[in-house]
């Protein structure tokens, strides 16, 4: 069994930690605490304060690294200045800093890590780099209680089914072009629905008065899935809907010229069809590595559909499935500052210098030190 | 109190740049303001940066503004010199080498 506790300093009874997250639209800050002794049941992690703003921006529009690294920039020090005074504590009871070193967009990330340093500066604390997929998956593991799933990480960024062996999160599948969330929000711009509060989550209620599935690729490879091809093949269907473009006999009635189906039903096939890929893969790697314990993480995650669906089957393997609301799904800087908390009581030091952030960081890239 | 400052150099140019006390800085600067890409595309801008306060630090968050924008400037106009002499010599080969 591996000690949270070996590096603990004399007469110090809990750790606290501040996370920084900014690694794409949402610039996020949280701030937890461990009670010394392994995390378990009884011994939870508390949440001091975790709070996000996002960059938001017109329908039809994605976020640019600019113009998002601007916002993070602008809001940074306001909500540090927020999350302490929600946590209620000051910044001398802090144990370490900890923010997001990759992967994502560069201009944010370099916004953020900016911050951290300047903040350990300023206060005299260590800093300590985070995996963000690490930080999703430890928050999913501490907030749902599921010990060794079977992870699936399905956000903007990434899409990856993980299992965890030997000290590392092993990669078991994952897209081989764009990710999940990258694939809805895409094709909310092509519908010039809005972004706010997120497109993945407008996609969802436009699915909800969906019903009449329309067929598109279905791409799983072996372990992997690919999804930039289901998208170029709705768009164009959108589009010609949008354009009526009564030539496409798929789209609409040769006699009538009436839609044989509905912008909801586009989202609602899209979501199916999505979903249905990844439950596959997730069935296949739990059958590999004999679990039956399903995590989802990832701002897709939040998606109520998907959990239904892996719901289903996870429970014809009768295992359990196991998710967190938009609170810990979404990214956010709680889960940054339990992972790197995690990392820094395993002894895990930084050098100013290393503490820089990249846009490619896999995650089995991380040595998991705090679990057998 | 001192005020910030900031040096480019490479191999054939080096530049000083310094702030003037004396003059108005602001934490809204010419050039750390939106992209014209998300401004046509009808943004409200809810991400300005806060007002200073009245401290040295405030006073510093403004000087820093000023000092980005004259750097964002300058080397603004050193790319865009740059390119326009990339684009002569095309220019130049197209003519004598008929773009071979």
């Amino acid at each position: 069994m591996v000690s949270l506790d070996n590096f603990v300093k004399p007469g110090q009874k809990s750790y606290i930690a501040i996370g920084l997250e900014g690694s794409a639209n949402k610039l996020g800050v949280g701030i937890i605490r461990h009670k010394l002794g392994d995390l378990s049941q009884d011994n939870r992690a508390e949440v001091l304060s975790n709070i996000r703003d996002t960059y938001i921006t017109p329908p039809g529009e994605g976020f640019l690294p600019r113009d998002t690294a601007r916002h993070h920039r602008n809001w940074v020090v306001r909500l540090i200045k927020n999350s302490i005074k929600d946590a209620g504590i000051k910044p001398s009871e802090l144990d370490c800093i900890c923010f997001t070193k990759g992967p994502g967009m560069g201009a944010p990330l370099q916004s953020v890590v900016i911050a951290a340093r300047t903040l350990s500066q300023l206060w005299n604390l260590p800093l300590i780099g985070v995996n963000h997929c690490i930080g999703h998956i430890e928050m999913g593991r501490e907030i749902t209680g599921a010990w060794n799933p079977v992870v699936l990480y399905v956000s903007g960024g990434n899409t990856q089914v993980i299992a965890y062996s030997n000290q590392r999160y092993r990669i078991f599948g994952e897209t081989l072009d764009i990710a999940i969330g990258n694939c809805l929000d895409r094709f909310a711009r092509t519908l010039k629905i809005p972004n706010d509060p997120s497109p993945g989550y407008n996609i969802e209620q436009l699915a909800k008065k969906g019903s009449k599935y329309i067929e598109l690729p279905y791409t799983v490879k072996g372990m992997d899935l690919s999804m930039s091809g289901i998208l170029a093949y709705i768009d164009q269907l959108a589009n010609d809907l949008f354009n009526k473009n009564y030539s496409n006999k798929f789209v609409f009635n040769k006699e009538t010229k009436e839609p044989n189906f509905t912008i909801e039903d586009l989202c609602f096939s899209l979501q199916e069809t999505l979903f249905a890929m990844l439950v596959e893969i997730t069935e296949r790697a739990m059958a590999h590595v004999n679990t039956t314990q399903v995590l989802i993480v990832g701002g897709v995650g939040c998606n109520e559909r998907l959990q239904k669906m892996m719901e289903l089957m996870v429970l014809d393997r009768n295992g359990s499935i196991y998710a967190t609301d938009e609170r810990f799904c979404i990214d956010n800087g709680i889960m940054i500052a339990h992972a790197g908390l995690l990392e820094y009581r395993m002894g895990q030091k930084f050098e100013f210098k290393d503490t820089v952030c990249t846009q490619k960081f896999r995650t089995d890239e991380v040595l998991v030190r705090w679990r057998d | 109190m001192s005020t910030p400052s900031a040096i480019y150099s490479n191999p054939s140019t080096t530049k000083h740049f310094t702030i003037n006390k004396t003059d108005k800085h602001t934490t809204n600067g010419k050039t750390t303001g939106p992209s014209q890409f998300v401004l046509d595309a009808g943004i409200i801008d809810k991400d300005q940066p806060s007002t200073p306060n009245q401290t040295y630090l405030g006073d510093l968050r403004s000087q820093v503004t000023t000092l980005q924008d004259d750097l964002n400037e300058f080397l603004t106009e050193r790319m865009q010199r740059e390119n326009s002499i990339g684009k002569e010599e095309e220019w130049e080969k197209t003519l004598l080498d008929g773009g071979e």
